[in-house]
């Protein structure tokens, strides 16, 4: 009986995720360009899209940069929630607020101040700038998740495998990073969502040469939501769905 | 042994530069600029005052500060308690479905948050598809008015962080050793027992993670509240955008934020301090 | 050996120099410019034209401060912002004598206030605030002016931009006075007139207004004429009023910043817009009001006659350009956040 109250849990919650995916995907296919009544089914927001370079190609520099992104900043994080919960050395207190700090400030605030620093440093805007912008973002997110699964264990562990000789190193890879392997994915998937969602701080600190996604769909749902941006996210969601299906695939035929 | 130096010193080294370059100059800038004015010319005339302060401390600034820490605690806390069971059994299930049911969790998230904010609009208006069923089914008489209402915002800011507290209680539960609830069930305790003095204590640290990342985000998210809510409300995202963008007066804005931080800060040194106390008395 | 291979290298260099592809770098409102003149406008000069886009005035006034004005050749401000940035040295004196096609516009939006002369802007596209109304609603059908959106008939069924100036603005033309008025007495007199209105207002948007109405989750709105067509498009029970008091007018700008770097694309660009078969196109695609006369000429009768799209000229006696508060700003978005909360 459990079973059948924890699926029905399960699929409700899938459900409330879902749903509204799919009437953005239903739309895409609606005739009526401005009202949310239906009009008869269509394709020619999806030719639209296609015809759209501007937005392909934000949506192009979107992915690369989110996928940049949220590895550099797992990697980040976790050395960053290593160092906290192992080691000892100055600022260790300061570093550990700041991460909060940085998870509290207002988009703005965060993308502004980057901003400064970027001219301060007469720093070019564009891939790069947005880049560091998006490591920033992501950080804390992941520093804070890998840290607290890092709390739960067992300090002997790690205390053995230094008693047997490894280095701090060796101790890493072999010891810690499996350990929290979990909470490092989780921690890329958010910075991932975190990245392909941010519409302020990127604002800020991208520059004309690299346009991304959110900020052209920010600016087109103020003139009225079009429907090409429903074909588009339908478009992104396969694409995206399909690829991490994909690469499930193939991590599984590693023998 | 000699690679156990480099590694350790290139971490933390690589740590203190990071976080002192992206985290601590940006900030101190912020600090900074609170103690200014608002000049017209470059947006910030230094100084060394505390006026700006002052000014957040009248009886609106405050409401504003206290309706937003209102609505985002109550979106963590039903962030909580839809994802705490939904991750316990998520942490329980069987390879390879577990993957696919965290992997179908999250791509959802990957489309933009506002296109699906405005996908819920079509499902929550009076002629959209929850009315359209509900009058079709003879439920209701009357379409009923869910938009625009401080319901329909919840409802939208949960839907927009529930991956964020999934998916730390995931990792704590994951972890779980399940002899611990074996083992308080053979001494005899209650399921219910069980959990509050068992399972909850375990994966406390996934619980305040998870709230944190929910509850911090969404005091600062205030799009959803413009889109679903009809922008009635002034929350303090709102506040601190238009002090930056349209009065100009990037000291107040910066003094806010500071503000905010600072608020943020007592309250999680206070639970931290609680908890050691209680980690404490426990280990007594 | 050497010769040779310095030869090939420097040919190599030159030749790249030529076949550097001109760029033009547009920021613009989202979707404001359609792809297909785009297009047509590379086809011919064989300038690549880069775009990028911002959502209000207030965020790309702020990052072209911050950037010194430099990286953007070609911006879209609207009017009170074309003030601001000029009068702070952050925008081009345009070269007239490159832009021949000038004097296709209409002088009736030429050599107002807030550019004089119009040495830095060039009108893109302009439009007025109307309010819309679903004749099927009796309360709503009767509104003439703003002040009718009072009556308690309305209450929960109104649509307000959430625009600062947009509210201020209908306080501000009940009493008679200017939208652009500094004196903190009579911000503070709109501001009591219009408190108890917000309890009539179901929600505030500036984004996509005419969702609202069309969804019927609100009676009344005020809103952009541009938007007014399309709902009365959709459904043509919406009809539209211009208000007695009067009402804002606004005009979005072609300006080049002042560091820009390509100078001579940005104004061939700007020729380009200004031919009037080009600028009726635009028209027509983005469903506002162009300032061409010329190209007006050339637009479907429908289109031209429509008075919301063109306002005839009683109602343009009643209209009035927003230009910058300057530090009178404050006062307004005091009593913004007033009216906010009051609920």
């Amino acid at each position: 009986m459990m079973r059948w109250v924890r699926r029905l849990y399960v699929g409700l919650i899938y459900l409330f995720l879902y749903l509204p995916l799919a009437v953005m995907v239903v739309y895409s296919f609606n005739a009526s360009r401005f009202s949310m009544a239906w009009k008869g089914a269509t394709l020619d927001w999806y030719v639209k899209l296609l015809g759209n370079t501007g937005l392909m190609q934000a949506a192009a520099h979107s992915l690369l940069i989110a996928m940049v992104s949220a590895t550099i900043s797992s990697l980040l994080g976790t050395f960053i929630a290593m160092a906290l919960h192992r080691w000892r050395f100055p600022s260790r207190k300061v570093i550990h607020t700041s991460l909060f700090v940085m998870m509290m400030s207002p988009d703005i605030v965060i993308g502004i101040s980057l901003l400064v620093l970027f001219m301060a440093m007469s720093l070019p805007l564009g891939f790069w700038t947005l880049l560091m912008a998006h490591v920033t973002l992501c950080v804390p997110f992941v520093a804070i998740t890998v840290h607290s699964r890092l709390l739960g264990f067992d300090r002997h562990v790690v205390e053995a495998a230094r008693d047997l000789g490894a280095g701090e190193y060796e101790v890493f890879r072999h010891v810690v990073l499996p350990m929290v392997f979990p909470a490092v994915l989780a921690g890329w998937f958010m910075s991932f969502t975190l990245s392909i969602d941010d519409v302020i701080i990127s604002f800020f600190t991208t520059g004309p040469t690299f346009e991304v996604l959110p900020l052209r769909i920010y600016s087109m749902v103020r003139l009225g939501l079009k429907p090409e941006v429903n074909a588009l996210c339908a478009i992104m969601i396969l694409v995206t769905a399909a690829a991490v299906f994909l690469s499930q695939r193939l991590l599984k035929e590693k023998p | 042994m000699r690679s156990d130096g480099f590694f350790k010193t290139a971490v933390i080294v690589g740590t203190i530069a990071w976080m002192a370059l992206f985290a601590f100059v940006p900030n101190v800038l912020v600090f900074l600029a609170s103690f200014g004015s608002a000049s017209p010319e470059n947006f910030i005339e230094p100084g060394f005052s505390l006026h700006n302060y002052a000014r957040l401390m009248d009886r609106s600034h405050l409401e504003i500060m206290l309706s937003s820490l209102k609505l985002s605690g109550l979106v963590t806390l039903v962030c909580l308690l839809t994802a705490y069971p939904f991750a316990a059994i998520l942490a329980r299930a069987r390879q390879p479905w577990r993957s696919y049911m965290l992997v179908l969790v999250v791509i959802p998230f990957w489309t933009n948050s506002l296109v699906r904010t405005y996908a819920m609009t079509a499902m929550l208006n009076t002629s959209g598809i929850i009315n359209s069923v509900l009058l079709g089914l003879g439920i209701v008489k009357e379409p009923l008015a869910m938009m625009y209402t401080p319901g329909a915002v919840v409802l939208g800011l949960a839907y927009t962080l529930l991956p964020f507290m999934i998916l730390p209680l995931y990792t704590a539960l994951e972890r779980l050793d399940r002899r611990y609830v074996e083992a308080s069930r053979d001494l005899g305790a209650t399921p219910i027992k069980t959990f509050w003095r068992v399972v909850v204590p375990l994966t406390m640290p996934g619980i305040v993670s998870g709230c944190m990342l929910v509850f911090l985000p969404g005091i600062g998210m205030f799009y959803v509240s413009d889109v679903l809510g009809g922008a009635k409300a002034m929350l303090l995202g709102n506040f601190i955008r238009d002090q930056f963008l349209t009065t100009r007066d990037w000291p107040l804005g910066a003094a806010a934020s500071v503000t905010l931080t600072a608020l943020m800060g007592v309250m999680l040194v206070l639970y931290w301090k609680s908890s050691s106390r209680l980690n404490a008395g426990s280990q007594a | 050996m050497k010769r040779l291979f310095f030869f090939v290298v420097s040919v190599f260099l030159a030749s790249q120099a030529w076949a550097a592809p001109k760029e033009l770098y547009v920021y613009n409102w989202s979707e404001y410019m359609p792809e297909s003149v785009l297009e047509d406008f590379t086809k011919e000069t064989g300038v690549k034209v880069i775009m990028s886009t911002y959502d209000s005035n207030e965020a790309m006034y702020a990052k072209i401060k911050m950037v010194n004005a430099r990286g953007y050749d070609i911006i879209v401000p609207s009017t009170d912002f074309v003030s601001r940035m000029s009068r702070e040295g952050l925008l081009r004196p345009l070269d007239k004598t490159r832009l021949k096609n000038f004097a296709n516009l209409d002088p009736y939006l030429l050599n107002q206030a807030f550019d004089p002369g119009n040495t830095f802007s060039v009108p893109y596209l302009w439009g007025s605030t109307v309010i819309a109304v679903n004749a099927k609603d009796p309360a709503a059908a009767a509104v003439t002016s703003f002040a009718d959106l009072w009556k308690p008939e309305l209450k929960g069924k109104l649509l307000l931009p959430n625009d600062m100036r947009g509210v201020l603005g209908m306080g501000l033309k009940r009493l008679g006075y200017s939208l652009n008025e500094a004196d903190p007495a009579k911000v503070a007199e709109a501001c009591a007139l219009l408190k108890p209105l917000m309890q009539s207002v179901r929600v505030f948007d500036s984004d996509s207004p005419k969702q609202a109405l069309l969804n019927n989750e609100v009676q009344a709105a005020v809103l952009w004429n541009g938007e007014a067509y399309i709902a009365s498009g959709e459904n043509p029970d919406i009809k539209f009023v211009y208000p007695t008091e009067g009402f804002s007018l606004w005009v979005d700008n072609l300006c080049i910043p002042k560091n820009a770097v390509n100078v001579d694309s940005a104004h061939l660009f700007i020729d380009y817009l200004l031919r009037p078969e080009v600028a009726a196109l635009i028209c027509q695609e983005m469903g506002y009001s162009s300032p061409n006369l010329k190209g007006k000429e050339s637009l479907p009768e429908e289109v031209r006659t429509n008075a919301v799209v063109y306002p005839g000229d009683a109602e343009m006696e009643r209209g009035e350009f927003e230009t910058d508060l300057g530090p009178a700003v404050k006062t307004y978005e005091k009593c913004w956040m007033q009216l906010k909360m009051a609920r």
